[in-house]
């Protein structure tokens, strides 16, 4: 019983990782309609500011923080205009842009290799990590429960942005249709850009948790393909699925590799990731196209 | 006006071809993972292998000639290494080749190696079949510097049955690591026969997996009162930092050579109290010209310091093995590293066992993890 707990709680922490990664994922494809394999990228970006933020203008995690945020934020946005922006002013097919991610995801992953190196750096211990004792009934880190509740409030937020205001609904309506969108006066580019931006400001909270989780390195972003995968079997283009699909992938690696065989984990998650496309390709929440996000 | 330029290129190309003999060097290849997850070994190797090579040219060279090294990246990857080597052997025409740092690209190289008759001295490379094949006979062109897995196991179980008087071990490896798989089966053999009891026995996928937290949590069932990780450093520490962040703080917590100075950026604190069994000891006096030398070049602490010094007295190793053999020639250097008895290098006094090309009676050093850094303990030859 003691064991069931700890792993549910293992799972949990993990899965709120994955699902601010995969909300980036899907808010992307459900205004363009294709996977951005370079979100990665904005994780690592979002990493290493705050790292370098807080070993030069002290150890203030808000400061370093909302740089990391807005650092990685502002890269999306540079990435969209770079990489995606002439491809969709050319064509429509989504596949060029897929093909162009995941060139992006490699470019960005090799700069910080040439520039910074690919030695592995700590952030300064300033989110806490010590043995939290629940209830006498298991024991966690105090940096799970604290990645568990930060999700949650970013995850919240973002809904809250969607729901209730002026972008939010024109994201909404350009999920809708994009074009259609366009012709009723709403800035397209304009808002293409606050998409990118906030994917890639959730990026950088996970790249920040899973910093001080497993440290920093130029290929910390490869980490997203599970959140991914969980995007996928939510609903790509379902923000809730989104969530959804990461607790379930975090429960499901860590009861597999705690229950079953640690070296049958990513076996189950890609079998979960097959047997999704089989059964209901359009995931857990993904509805038709006319009903996304 | 047509015959003066094509005599003024007939000239150049002369005047090149006889300076560029004039600059003939004795080029060494050296294989390395420059990125990807072992970049940090990769590049400490390389960097140091260079400073030897500078101080060997400096000092005049080999045999009059200079050596010169041809650096490739096999980015972790075994089909990248293969492609490296031939390029080295084929295109580049070098002598030797030093690296790589992983015995799975080692054992995926000899063949081709030992095909072309061109030596390889594996730095870091522990597993057995790096220097003999499946039915145990020797490779001809395969050498290490380092010692090998069987005897690292063997420290490991003495260290913690005898040393430490720990009797249950939980042991967590990587599934798709020669080098882990190995040490963790002598280590296995060697635990069993001091008397001690294997009570958790749980695998991982390297470089994919960074998350260690549900096998932890079996093994803190497990009643295991240590933990043997024979893994690389990445992994090890993140293993130490979750272990300790799941509670488990007097679980005693060693391992292998895939230690290195940079567990203590990723797992802190953590990693006090921890032991490594390893083939270089940073305190080492007769290290320190090499480490000031180093830092003094790179500007950079040779945080990887076994690779570091492995590939620096690699480099001396073949660089008398060239002069010994007398000229710059791939079959009498293989001769001259295969007879090489008490040679003094810098980190050890190495002698080479013709039947199996490893190093006869190295050593082993223990670390203890103490106050941020990572300290001599002391040195044993297991019985």
């Amino acid at each position: 019983m003691e064991t069931l707990v700890q792993q549910l709680i293992n799972g949990a922490s993990l899965g709120s990782v994955y699902a601010l990664i995969a909300v980036g994922y899907s808010l992307v494809y459900s205004i363009l309609l294709f996977s951005n394999f370079a979100h990665g990228g904005f994780l690592v970006i979002g990493g290493y500011i705050c790292y370098y933020a807080l070993r030069s203008l002290g150890n203030n995690i808000w400061i370093a923080g909302g740089l990391s945020l807005l650092g990685a934020g502002l890269s999306a946005v540079l990435t969209e205009r770079i990489a995606y922006k002439p491809i969709r002013e050319r064509t429509n097919i989504t596949l060029y842009l897929l093909i162009a991610s995941l060139g992006m995801s490699i470019v960005i992953e090799n700069i910080f290799v040439i520039v910074v190196g690919g030695r592995f750096r700590a952030l300064p211990p300033v989110i806490p990590t010590d043995p939290v004792h629940l209830f006498g009934l298991t024991t966690t880190s105090a940096f799970d429960l604290l990645s568990l509740a930060v999700a949650v409030i970013f995850l919240a937020a973002l809904q809250f942005f969607i729901a209730k205001s002026k972008w939010g609904l024109a994201i909404r309506a350009a999920a809708f249709d994009l074009k259609t969108a366009g012709l009723m006066g709403i800035n397209v580019n304009m808002l293409i850009s606050i998409v990118f931006f906030v994917a890639g400001m959730l990026a950088a909270v996970g790249g920040i948790f899973l910093s001080v989780r497993y440290t920093l390195y130029p290929q910390l972003g490869a980490i997203t393909i599970k959140a991914f995968v969980a995007a996928v079997v939510g609903g790509l283009g379902s923000l809730p699925g989104a969530v959804i699909g990461s607790l379930i992938l975090g429960l499901a690696e860590m009861l597999t590799a705690g229950f079953v065989s640690s070296q049958l984990r990513d076996l189950v998650v890609f079998s979960l990731l097959v047997i999704t496309l089989l059964v209901k390709p359009t995931g857990l929440f993904g509805k038709k196209p006319l009903e996304k996000v | 006006m047509k015959r003066a330029i094509a005599v003024a290129v007939v000239m150049a190309l002369a005047f090149a071809a006889s300076s560029a003999i004039a600059q003939e060097t004795i080029k060494v290849g050296y294989l390395a993972a420059l990125t990807g997850d072992w970049a940090a070994y990769g590049q400490t190797e390389l960097k140091s292998a260079q400073l030897a090579v500078d101080e060997i040219n400096g000092k005049g060279g080999v045999l009059g000639k200079k050596l010169e090294l041809v650096p490739y990246d096999f980015r972790t990857r075994a089909e990248d290494a293969v492609n490296a080597v031939r390029r080295m052997i084929e295109q580049d025409k070098v002598y030797a080749i030093i690296g790589a740092n992983g015995s799975g690209i080692n054992i995926a190289t000899a063949p081709v190696v030992n095909r072309a008759g061109v030596s390889q001295i594996g730095t870091v490379s522990t597993n057995p079949f790096v220097t003999v094949d499946n039915d145990g006979k020797v490779r001809p062109y395969s050498f290490r510097i380092c010692f090998t897995d069987p005897y690292q196991g063997k420290v490991l179980a003495y260290l913690a049955a005898q040393e430490m008087g720990k009797k249950k071990a939980a042991i967590l490896y990587d599934v798709g690591n020669e080098y882990s798989q190995g040490l963790r089966e002598f280590f296995i053999k060697s635990f069993t026969a001091y008397g001690g009891e294997i009570v958790s026995d749980l695998g991982f996928r390297g470089a994919v997996d960074v998350d260690f937290r549900a096998q932890l949590t079996e093994i803190r069932n497990s009643g295991a009162d240590v933990l043997v990780l024979p893994n690389m450093g990445k992994e090890m520490a993140l293993t130490i930092k979750q272990a300790r962040e799941l509670g488990m703080a007097d679980l005693l917590i060693i391992g292998g050579d895939g230690y290195a100075d940079f567990m203590w950026e990723i797992a802190g604190s953590a990693m006090d109290g921890t032991y490594w069994v390893n083939h270089v000891a940073p305190e080492d006096p007769a290290m320190q010209p090499f480490f000031a030398a180093y830092k003094e070049k790179h500007n950079d602490e040779c945080k990887e310091f076994v690779n570091g010094v492995l590939a620096y007295d690699s480099v001396y190793w073949l660089a008398d093995a060239i002069e010994r053999g007398g000229k710059a020639d791939r079959k009498a250097i293989r001769d001259a590293l295969e007879n090489t008895k008490g040679l003094q290098l810098h980190h050890a006094v190495l002698t080479i066992d013709p039947a199996d090309h490893n190093p006869k009676d190295k050593d082993a050093v223990i670390l203890e993890c103490k106050d941020g850094k990572a300290r001599f303990y002391k040195k044993v030859r297991p019985e």
